[in-house]
């Protein structure tokens, strides 16, 4: 277990533990456990609930763009916090201060594009 | 002390002026009533001929230097490097302008978004050209990227379209993430993301050999295959008859020109400028990828009955031309600064000449198709018949893609990138390039030649997908017009095209400020 590989070979061996783990585990859970089969237990575990129609049911993804949309905003206050904490010390001047307002001009660009086409409203 | 970077504002002139626009057509394109979406083109083209006015007066100036760092080197060059790329790029936007046009209307595309994109990409482009740090390329590079991706999927409710825009994406995104990784390993063993800097460090490296030489020239290698993912070239070339076919005709013809253009320009900016000390390292494999992607592209355009994807495989076919001239790097004599200046300026001249002549031809396929889905090669024949005039233009591209005469443009391409390869002693490229000029002509020819049989009469011509007949649309006519002209100016007068490559050549050696 020396040298450059040596510490590959520790992880390589760590894997072979924790795969050998689950395999007897489920193995020896598997060769004692009674095997009776009923209708009732194929049924799909819906937490006790009985399920309804099909796995392939759709879903309304009404969250999807306002998760962009945070996201774009999250991204915003990224830039903003570092900017805040320096923009007024000496060397910085006005065209930081302008700098930062273009760059929110851009993203309003973006709000104002999903406000247009009705992304806002909850359907 | 000033913190902050000064900019000179002129030097990014064009890309701003481009980028304000695809804003202004955006949020333009939300007020507008419905009826009055031809405005977007309108606007559009403005501030593309705004962009291009400043692309073409910043060359007469000195050469700009912006976004400086300390030490002296500078993120953005605007020298004639930069301008002949960026004025390629205007023009070619100008041209996909005018035939979007009907498409957006005839395919129901989103009007604000399909130029919103165009615009950006275009932007990212600009910026591309002009970018002298590591940094600021893989940025540019996604610029003109992304927007592409939706560009091409933008066709609603069209499985093509969207298959198209999924193999443009996933293959690019591969294709990044090996850019990325060469650059990661270029930083790691030179320390600078400059380009001059990374030259400056690996000189030294190469010289004294070593393990840290294999790992620079594993990057080296890594980053220009991210590049030839851009271009198409062979090996990495799958995404592009598969991308082409199922996006709208004008965006098959932004990303066969624009695209691949903005592909070599990083790739020149990078081989020429970063790794010109590893270049025995890229020259083998440059000159390799071109020998490959002549032949494969060539041979397989041969079999194609879709006139989208035989113009997709013969622009693999030209991106391995283009690649010849930088081949010569591979023997020790084509290494001197005048060699690579030669090749240089054969590979951007044949670049001018092949973005006028293929934008054309995908100018005379937007004016007589509507959807590249259905778009045989037998739907062409007889076009003379039901358009003379849109059948000697596109004769006229297709002669000039096969470097033949009347297209004297196409030949004269052909002659230089030959010239360089010769001069750089590498004559097993060249023939390689001859014999595929060969077999281009097979297919090329046989498209023309369909265009002028009018023996067989139009019933015996197939049915299935209906009479294609030329479109009444002034727009996609001043498309063909513009590059028909711009064809026909360069096989008169060549030798202004070959100049602007000399200097735009020559200002890829120094891009430090003095």
């Amino acid at each position: 277990m020396h040298g450059y590989f040596g510490g590959y070979a520790l992880v390589g061996l760590l894997g072979l533990v924790g795969v050998g783990f689950v395999v007897v585990g489920l193995g020896v859970n598997r060769l004692l456990r009674p095997w009776k089969l009923t209708p009732e237990k194929l049924l799909t575990y819906e937490s006790g609930v009985d399920p309804v129609g099909e796995g392939w049911a759709q879903t309304q993804v009404r969250y999807y763009v306002y998760a962009f949309l945070y996201v774009v905003f999250a991204v915003d206050a990224v830039f903003l916090f570092p900017w805040a904490t320096v923009f007024a010390l000496p060397g910085f001047g006005g065209l930081s201060l302008a700098e930062m307002f273009v760059f929110l001009g851009f993203l309003a660009v973006g709000l104002l594009y999903a406000w247009k086409k009705d992304v806002l409203a909850w359907v | 002390m000033r913190l902050i970077q000064s900019i000179d504002y002129a030097a990014i002139a064009p890309p701003v002026a481009l980028g304000l626009t695809a804003v202004v057509v955006l949020v333009a394109d939300l007020f507008l009533p419905p009826a009055r979406r031809a405005l977007a083109t309108v606007i559009s083209l403005a501030g593309s001929l705004v962009a291009l006015g400043f692309a073409a007066w910043l060359p007469t100036q000195d050469a700009r230097h912006t976004l400086c760092f300390p030490g002296g080197a500078c993120s953005y060059a605007a020298d004639h490097f930069t301008a002949f790329f960026q004025l390629l790029f205007l023009g070619a936007l100008v041209v996909v302008l005018l035939l979007s046009l009907t498409s957006v209307a005839e395919e129901s595309l989103p009007t604000g978004e399909f130029h919103f994109l165009l615009l950006s990409s275009v932007t990212g482009m600009l910026v591309l050209a002009a970018s002298r740090d590591l940094l600021s390329l893989l940025v540019a590079l996604e610029v003109v990227s992304l927007p592409a991706f939706v560009l091409v999927g933008l066709r609603r409710g069209d499985p093509r379209g969207s298959e198209a825009a999924l193999k443009f994406f996933l293959f690019s995104v591969v294709s990044t993430g090996l850019t990325v990784y060469g650059m990661a390993l270029v930083y790691g063993v030179t320390g600078t993301l400059q380009v001059d800097g990374i030259a400056a460090a690996l000189a030294p490296v190469h010289a004294a050999g070593g393990a840290k030489s294999s790992l620079a020239a594993a990057a080296v290698v890594l980053v220009v295959v991210g590049f030839a993912f851009k271009v198409s070239a062979v090996p990495f070339h799958f995404w592009a008859p598969d991308t082409y076919q199922g996006a709208p005709v004008p965006v098959a013809a932004f990303l066969s020109t624009a695209s691949k253009a903005a592909g070599f320009a990083g790739m020149l900016v990078l081989l020429l400028e970063a790794f010109r000390p590893y270049a025995d390292v890229w020259g083998p494999v440059i000159a390799v990828l071109a020998a490959l992607t002549m032949t494969v592209g060539n041979l397989v355009a041969l079999r194609q009955w879709h006139i989208v994807r035989l113009l997709a495989w013969s622009t693999v076919a030209q991106a391995g031309y283009m690649l010849v001239p930088l081949g010569i790097a591979t023997t020790a004599g084509g290494r001197g600064a005048a060699e690579l200046h030669t090749a240089v300026q054969a590979t951007l001249a044949y670049l001018g000449i092949y973005v006028v002549m293929n934008l054309g031809a995908f100018a005379c396929v937007a004016a007589v198709v509507r959807h590249s889905p259905r778009a045989g090669v037998e739907d062409f024949r007889g076009l003379a018949r039901r358009s003379p005039v849109l059948a000697v233009c596109f004769a006229l591209f297709l002669t000039a893609l096969a470097g033949l005469p009347p297209g004297v443009a196409g030949l004269f391409a052909k002659l230089v990138i030959l010239r360089a390869a010769v001069h750089g002693h590498v004559a097993w490229l060249a023939v390689i390039a001859a014999a595929n000029a060969v077999i281009g002509l097979a297919y090329y020819l046989r498209v023309a030649a369909l265009l002028f049989d009018l023996s067989s009469d139009s019933a015996a011509a197939p049915a299935v997908s209906g009479p294609l007949v030329a479109r009444r649309s002034r727009t996609v006519w001043a498309a063909v017009a513009v590059t028909a002209l711009g064809t026909v100016a360069l096989s008169v007068d060549p030798q202004l095209l070959l100049h602007a490559a000399s200097t735009a050549a020559a200002s890829l050696r120094h891009s430090v400020a003095p």
